[in-house]
């Protein structure tokens, strides 16, 4: 049965991290010099005692030491970590999601073995899926409902030498998390085979070399990777089918980011609904005036139809039976919830900010850097028009064989 | 009709593109991105701008400026703002007080404020009104309460006035010359019948600029607050009548004043130059930015983008030009107004289709076309919001 009835254990989970954002996170990053976009680091201090809370290893199974969280629970949580800041929340469900995939799915037994201990009490132990490059094009563009262009190879190489260790040499560029990363997973082309492979690579396997990116339009942190000689060990290789599963990462299953889509939203329209009770003009407060009160309404009728959106999406990734009986339609339903909220988000920031006057659009106040987060959604990865383009061609019927890179473009 | 434009108004707009290829576009950028607010003016650009007449074109001649004719003023904005929207308002900021001075002020004070400000090429206006208490309550005032409303108070002694309180985001405020100032002359009436205006000097004794805000938009243009600690003011630097401000600046729906005719007519014709900028750089972009082996331009997607940006600019560019000719035959409507805020909805979606032609590559967004989506978000406190709105509504009905 198609329900959002949330459990005890979400809803405690959700207001705990409320809670955390209005003691711990919005006093820190609302200090005005945090509000400009220029220098705006990741707050390394608050990114520990969520690590502490648990949030850093919120997917991974309880069995191997993680909360278990399902699709839905790290959705709630991304979106309340969001309301309070969205690199906090990018950088955690990054390393969350990762964390899930690669030691419940990915791994192993002997590489768990090497990397889940550290990787569960380390508080500072993040993880970064190191993909794009720079000479690769993902866009779908002219290639709408064409036969796929070959493909572009990936330019990052990792040869066995003669000891059975990998060599990488090649560069990836936007790399989230890639500052703060204690363990890359890499792809990577095996001269010889066709497919991209994936290897772990430890950050302080010699010959990695990270460069930070100092204004990316991301969420979280970034950087350049860059491997020269790198060298791995032999056993590092993940299977085969590690590349389209990482592949999935930020693609077709987990509306992660679009839940952290709905936080920025959310924190907008809390301001502004403060602000609206407070502020006196026309001889009453502004939320009692026909055109703020109803700009309001439109911002929350945004939130709740994209948080809907986003929320079906997730439940259906917890619930692949409600596909398959034809309970919910077999539609992108991460590709729709992106487009509408991403769209939804930058136009009930603005509202929010436009409620505010002339201080919607100061640095030392938050509403013009929701704005900015909001479109920065708007433009991830290949922006909106790319993914209506593969919406389009789902609906159209049109089958797209599954390899990479084309497969990558989700990210 | 006759859509033709005079060699005189076609003279004037080649001499404004030209300043801005040669001397806006080139520090564009850079002044956006310096990151301290009070630092992101430069008086160099101010100075050559003002040798060329872009200072004081709104000033009649008799007075030493150039008396463009309103088509001309929307033109020259348009030019300068392709180049840098902040740095166009900078300068004719200047002409909307200028054409104030020239509609309200005295012979005297004209004599007193006019000729030194056409003299000094670093001689800029600026008019406070909006305090950190009332913005909408000054542009929409209560009829029936004395309380909503700027409260900055003025009080007579002898031939002097005693101004104290503040101004907050005050346009050119850190670096101009001379302001008006609206304050309160009779606190117990309401503000429409209260308030009187007053022509500061930068330097009157008591007077200071507090802090310059920091704006995710319009980063060259300065805003900020001005700090009235008794400050002494000449009776003589009345504006028209005690507690008559309100019928000066036209605040009641009355376009009495070339000041506020003009300010209308000029966040339009600053949005159009805006969307000249975005059309010009996305057409350029479609044409040589290539994906799977073709220009981006082959792409139908880009190719309605394009369409859209083309169509709402040169429809705004039509409402722009019109409106300035109703204002150089002293036809009186809302028409200015109602510019204004389609221009507010115009620049905003230009931008954005801009900026969704350009994407973010992953993690990288083109600075400029950053910039022009930040500087039009400007729009939506100035010439889109809702009180802007419901004051060009009434003037519907006047």
């Amino acid at each position: 049965m198609y329900n959002l009835h949330l459990s005890t254990e979400q809803l405690e989970v959700r207001d705990t991290i409320r809670d955390f954002v209005t003691r711990e996170i919005k006093p820190v990053v609302l200090k005005a010099q945090r509000l400009e976009i220029c220098d705006r680091r990741l707050p390394m201090q608050l990114m520990d005692q969520a690590s502490q809370m648990g949030l850093r290893t919120l997917a991974l199974s309880e069995d191997r030491g993680g909360a278990g969280a399902d699709h839905l629970t790290c959705c709630i949580v991304a979106e309340e970590l969001a309301t309070g800041d969205a690199d906090v929340a990018a950088a955690l469900s990054t390393t969350s999601w990762l964390g899930h995939l690669l030691f419940d799915h990915v791994m192993n037994d002997a590489q768990r073995e090497r990397f889940l201990l550290k990787f569960v009490n380390d508080g500072d132990f993040h993880l970064a899926f190191a993909n794009h490059e720079t000479q690769t094009d993902t866009r779908l563009g002219v290639n709408y409902h064409r036969p796929a262009p070959p493909d572009v190879a990936l330019e990052t190489v990792a040869a066995k030498a003669a000891s059975g260790e990998w060599i990488i040499n090649g560069v990836k560029d936007y790399v989230a998390n890639a500052p703060i990363a204690a363990l890359f997973t890499v792809t990577v082309k095996i001269p010889g085979q066709p497919v991209p492979k994936v290897l772990l690579v430890p950050a302080d396997a010699p010959g990695l070399i990270v460069r930070v990116h100092e204004k990316p339009w991301s969420h979280g942190c970034c950087g350049e990777v860059t491997f020269k000689d790198c060298r791995a060990p032999a056993d590092n290789l993940l299977g085969d089918d590690a590349a389209a599963l990482l592949a999935c990462f930020l693609g077709n299953a987990m509306p992660l980011f679009q839940a952290l889509n709905v936080g920025i939203g959310r924190a907008a329209y809390e301001a502004a609904l403060d602000f609206a009770h407070l502020r006196v003009q026309g001889g009453r407060p502004l939320i009692e005036h026909q055109a703020i009160g109803t700009k309001l309404a439109e911002i929350a009728i945004r939130l709740e139809v994209a948080r809907a959106s986003v929320w079906r999406a997730a439940w259906a990734s917890d619930h692949p039976e409600a596909i398959a009986d034809g309970s919910l339609p077999d539609l992108p339903l991460q590709a729709v919830a992106q487009i509408f909220t991403s769209e939804m988000m930058v136009k009930a920031t603005k509202d929010a900010a436009e409620i505010f006057g002339a201080m919607g659009v100061m640095r030392d106040m938050p509403l013009q850097k929701y704005i900015h987060d909001a479109r920065v959604c708007q433009h991830n990865g290949n922006g909106n028009s790319d993914a209506k383009l593969r919406l389009a061609e789902v609906i159209a019927g049109f089958r797209r064989s599954a390899h990479l890179p084309m497969a990558l473009a989700g990210e | 009709m006759d859509f033709s434009l005079s060699n005189e108004q076609r003279s004037w707009q080649m001499l404004a593109r030209k300043f801005a290829d040669d001397e806006i576009r080139p520090i564009s950028l850079e002044r956006d991105a310096i990151p301290t607010a009070r630092e992101t003016w430069t008086w160099d650009i101010i100075k050559k701008g003002s040798k060329l007449g872009f200072r004081t074109m709104a000033v009649p001649k008799k007075y030493g400026g150039q008396e463009t004719d309103f088509v001309t003023q929307a033109l020259v904005m348009t030019e300068l703002a392709k180049a840098d929207s902040a740095i166009s308002k900078a300068f004719s900021q200047n002409w909307k007080w200028s054409h104030l001075i020239s509609a309200a002020c005295s012979d005297d004070q004209k004599e007193r404020f006019l000729k030194p400000f056409v003299a000094d090429d670093t001689f800029v206006l600026g008019k406070g009104i909006t305090e950190p208490g009332a913005g909408s309550d000054n542009r929409m005032p209560p009829t029936d309460d004395p309380k909503p409303g700027l409260r900055l108070k003025a009080e007579r002694h002898g031939d002097e006035w005693i101004l104290n309180g503040e101004k907050a985001f005050i346009a050119n405020a850190p670096v101009g010359k001379l302001f008006f100032v609206d304050a309160r002359t009779d606190p117990t009436v309401p503000l429409k019948q209260g308030i009187t205006m007053f022509l500061v000097p930068s330097d009157t004794p008591g007077f200071r600029i507090g802090k310059v805000f920091n704006k995710s938009g319009w980063r060259f243009y300065q805003n900020g607050e001005m700090i009235f600690e008794n400050a002494r003011v000449p009776h003589a630097n009345v504006v028209g009548e005690v507690n008559g401000a309100v019928r000066k600046t036209g605040a009641d729906g009355g376009d009495t004043t070339g000041g506020d005719l003009f300010g209308d007519l000029e966040l339009s014709a600053n949005a159009l130059g805006i969307c000249d900028d975005a059309c010009e750089s996305a057409l350029r972009y479609g044409k040589t930015a290539r994906q799977g082996g073709q220009t981006l331009f082959a792409q139908q997607l880009v190719q309605l983008k394009i369409n859209r940006m083309y169509m709402m600019t040169e429809a705004l560019r039509s409402f722009v030009l019109r409106v300035a000719w109703e204002h150089d035959r002293k036809i009186r409507s809302c028409n200015a107004g109602l510019a204004m805020n389609y221009s507010s909805d115009v620049v905003q979606e230009v931008t954005e289709l801009y900026m969704d032609i350009r994407g973010a590559d992953s993690g990288h967004m083109d600075p400029h076309t950053d910039k022009l989506v930040r500087d039009s978000f400007i729009w939506s406190h100035l010439a889109g919001d809702s009180v802007s709105r419901m004051k060009v509504t009434r003037r519907i009905t006047n």
